[in-house]
């Protein structure tokens, strides 16, 4: 009789605990998908580390922290939990800190990671505080190596379009460089050769000879990208392609064409499509990273090439203020606002966080003037997850402790504020700075999350 | 691998120095307690001197007095004759201290009400230095170890170089406007009840009033002190004659009181009804005073 009984009530619990948890999903909680976009080396891992540090000493332990996000005040914050997300791998919070303290960077991303961030706030008005007690802020992050990220406009094109696109991206400034070797071993390719796999992994092999040579140089648009990093998940050695002189790529009864056309698709198919699906699912709010010390670091034509980078990458995300009823009722996702983000804006002085900012809105031109076209909410902003310098002994000075434990002071000449500006022959170095001893007071000391989150969470 | 090596000046100058690098701070922790308010060590109070020295004054000279009736061959005795003109000396020192303090606490009074910052004016200035100056100005009439101090120095520690003027105003409302209305809120709370209390249980109408006069007077002084203001006597009593124009005259709950008296007459309920109305409209007489006095001590609209 009991067991009749469970068969027949357990269903019914099943639903009422469904609609309890959908209830709860809908009127308690205000759930925020963040898509943290950024090339290689923009600083995501360091940005996440500090970002759970944040929240967590804020909410644990009382810290102010993050003093201009009014939309999680710190009275309110009942409480803060870290989940999993989906079946995505854990974030490594935990090693990177393990890396600070051994006086490390966090190390670059090779594969996916992702966690669920849910802050629990206490209702403060009147009724809704007996009806609705609490309201959750849940946010989604996913860390992915930058290079996968560079991949995805791939994703629209044909072969034949990809390989034309980044032949002439190689001959362009400051990519001709370095592909010099590349160009020369295509010359000298024999072509006329049957493309077994020995012949395809040469060729191969040099061309990410050039991709690694290039990324080392600072060059962010190399794609593939996920032939770059061990932790991607497809085989380039089996499906390996490059681009082809226009001569051999225009001719599509040749047999290189028609081999790295199959292998290009397997590429879309097999490993674009799905990590689009996965990882780069669609979110409501984006924030995009930049490292404008890279290009600053190397050359005026590094940066004009992060900018194409940029306009590139607006155009695969799909953009649109979705509306109540989509987001809630339909669930449908459309990023209805951006945030450019300069990272590492420690790195100079006080004084020359304008013009940096400046710079930053001429770098994103291309992408903003795409988001304009949509009717997109955007903003800019300068962030430091670690505050690793310090101020230096006039205005256009710092002070910070290089790699071998020296304490440097750098002196800065005016930054340029446009690409314009910037001059040809010259340049500025990357300071080089170590992780510094008190680096959790550091991260606590952080400058700009605040004002970035604020700006993202508010209506 | 053959690249062409291009030369870029360098726009960045280092050199390596002697010091050592500073540790950073951990951000200030935000109590779950009210930020506690330290009270200065009291020591003797200027009103307790002088009282003390009358009265030593007083029974000196009376003892000076009965000494030389008793013994009148002492009339002139150097000791006592020191020893009262000390006592006196402290005695016109304490009173003059103690005006000194009536003046300043009065002039503090207006000094505060016309220094108020203007804080959605200070929001636009793209100075952010003026800015600065312009809450630190205001912030330098805080009595010291006062609540808006104590709220004033966190907010302090969390202004960073790249703050721009509404960020900064945008922090000192939710760090030191906000937390100090808040305070001063429970505090006027708490003197209403005790207001309303005190107006319940009052035998008659003359203690009564006193009564009120006395916790009005004692919600100006603490409320006062909650903005970083010690207006002294004097400075209260300006702050109540401020309080007074500003205030309407006649509340509804005056006009209820009477009514209700006049309706109800003579039992003991309609007694304990008159003590009720009367409790009610004394606390919230007190409200409005506690609440006519912080918007005087906040920001200028």
């Amino acid at each position: 009789m009991r067991n009749l009984l469970d068969s027949v009530l357990k269903p019914v619990r099943r639903a009422s605990d469904a609609g309890s948890a959908q209830f709860a999903e809908w009127f308690m909680q205000s759930r925020h998908r963040f898509t943290i976009t950024g090339l290689s080396r923009s600083g995501k891992s360091m940005l996440f580390t500090s970002l759970m540090t944040i929240l967590k000493y804020r909410s644990e332990q009382q810290y102010q922290c993050l003093p201009l996000l009014r939309y999680l005040p710190m009275d309110l914050v009942e409480n803060m939990w870290v989940e999993p997300l989906g079946d995505l791998p854990e974030f490594p919070v935990e090693e990177h800190m393990a890396a600070l303290e051994q006086g490390e960077w966090p190390p670059a991303t090779e594969s996916v990671a992702g966690f669920q961030l849910t802050v629990r706030l206490r209702q403060t008005h009147g009724v809704k505080k007996y009806l609705l007690p609490f309201t959750d802020i849940v946010f989604e992050f996913i860390d992915y190596p930058g290079e996968w990220l560079t991949d995805l406009p791939m994703l629209d094109k044909s072969f034949t379009q990809w390989s034309d696109s980044a032949w002439a991206q190689q001959m362009n400034e400051p990519q001709n460089q370095f592909a010099k070797d590349w160009h020369e071993a295509v010359s000298s390719f024999d072509f006329e050769q049957p493309p077994t796999p020995d012949a395809i992994n040469v060729l191969v092999s040099k061309y990410r000879e050039y991709l690694l040579a290039a990324k080392a140089q600072g060059i962010s648009m190399l794609q593939p990208g996920s032939f770059l990093i061990p932790g991607s998940g497809f085989d380039w050695q089996e499906y390996g392609f490059t681009p082809l002189p226009s001569r051999i790529s225009s001719d599509l009864s040749s047999p290189w064409t028609q081999r790295f056309t199959h292998h290009f698709e397997v590429f879309q198919k097999n490993w674009l499509a799905a990590l689009k699906q996965s990882t780069f699912r669609e979110t409501d709010k984006q924030i995009i990273l930049v490292d404008l010390f890279e290009g600053l670091n190397h050359s005026k034509s590094h940066l004009y090439q992060l900018r194409e980078t940029l306009s590139n990458l607006a155009q695969t995300f799909v953009y649109g203020d979705p509306g109540w009823v989509q987001r809630h009722l339909l669930r449908q996702q459309k990023i209805a606002k951006v945030a450019f983000v300069a990272t590492k804006s420690d790195l100079i002085p006080a004084a020359q966080k304008d013009n940096l900012l400046a710079l930053l809105k001429d770098v994103t031109r291309g992408a903003t003037a795409q988001l304009d076209k949509d009717e997109i909410q955007f903003e800019h902003f300068l962030v430091s997850a670690i505050q690793a310098t310090d101020a230096g002994s006039n205005e256009q000075a710092l002070r910070y402790v290089n790699s071998e434990g020296r304490y440097m002071e750098a002196t800065f000449e005016p930054l340029p504020d446009s690409l314009k500006a910037m001059p040809a022959d010259e340049h500025y170095p990357a300071l080089p700075a170590g992780v510094p001893r008190d680096h959790l007071a550091r991260i606590l000391n952080g400058n700009g999350l605040d004002r970035l989150f604020q700006y993202l969470l508010e209506d | 691998m053959s690249t062409t090596e291009k030369t870029y000046r360098s726009k960045v100058t280092q050199t390596e120095i002697d010091v050592q690098p500073p540790d950073h701070a951990m951000p200030a922790k935000r109590e779950a307690e009210p930020l506690p308010v330290v009270e200065p060590a009291r020591g003797f109070s200027a009103k307790w001197l002088a009282l003390l020295s009358g009265i030593g004054c007083v029974a000196g000279f009376s003892l000076f007095e009965a000494v030389t009736i008793i013994e009148s061959n002492f009339a002139s005795s150097p000791v006592a004759t020191s020893v009262l003109a000390a006592v006196l000396g402290v005695f016109v020192l304490s009173i003059s201290t103690m005006t000194l303090g009536e003046v300043r606490g009065y002039r503090k009074v207006t000094q505060f009400i016309h220094r108020r910052p203007k804080l959605s004016e200070l929001a636009r200035n793209d100075a952010r230095q003026a800015t600065l100056d312009a809450l630190q100005l205001h912030a330098s009439q805080f009595t010291r170890h006062s609540y808006a101090e104590q709220c004033y120095k966190r907010f302090t520690g969390l202004l960073k170089a790249d703050h721009s003027s509404a960020e900064i105003v945008e922090m000192y409302r939710q760090f030191v406007a906000q937390p100090v209305k808040a305070k001063a809120s429970e505090v006027v709370k708490k003197e209403s009840m005790a207001s309303g209390s005190m107006a319940f249980i009052s035998p008659n109408h003359l203690i009564q009033s006193l009564m009120i006069l006395w916790i009005g007077m004692r919600t100006i002084k603490r409320v006062a002190k909650v903005y970083g203001l010690r207006p002294a006597t004097a400075g209260n009593w300006k702050l109540m004659k401020i309080l007074a124009q500003n205030l309407a005259a006649q509340s509804i709950f005056d006009l209820a009181t009477d009514e209700m008296t006049n309706q109800l007459s003579g039992s003991l309920a309609a007694k304990l009804m008159e003590n009720s109305a009367e409790a009610v409209a004394a606390g919230a007489l007190n409200v409005r005073l506690g609440k006519t006095l912080m918007r005087l001590l906040e920001e200028e609209k």
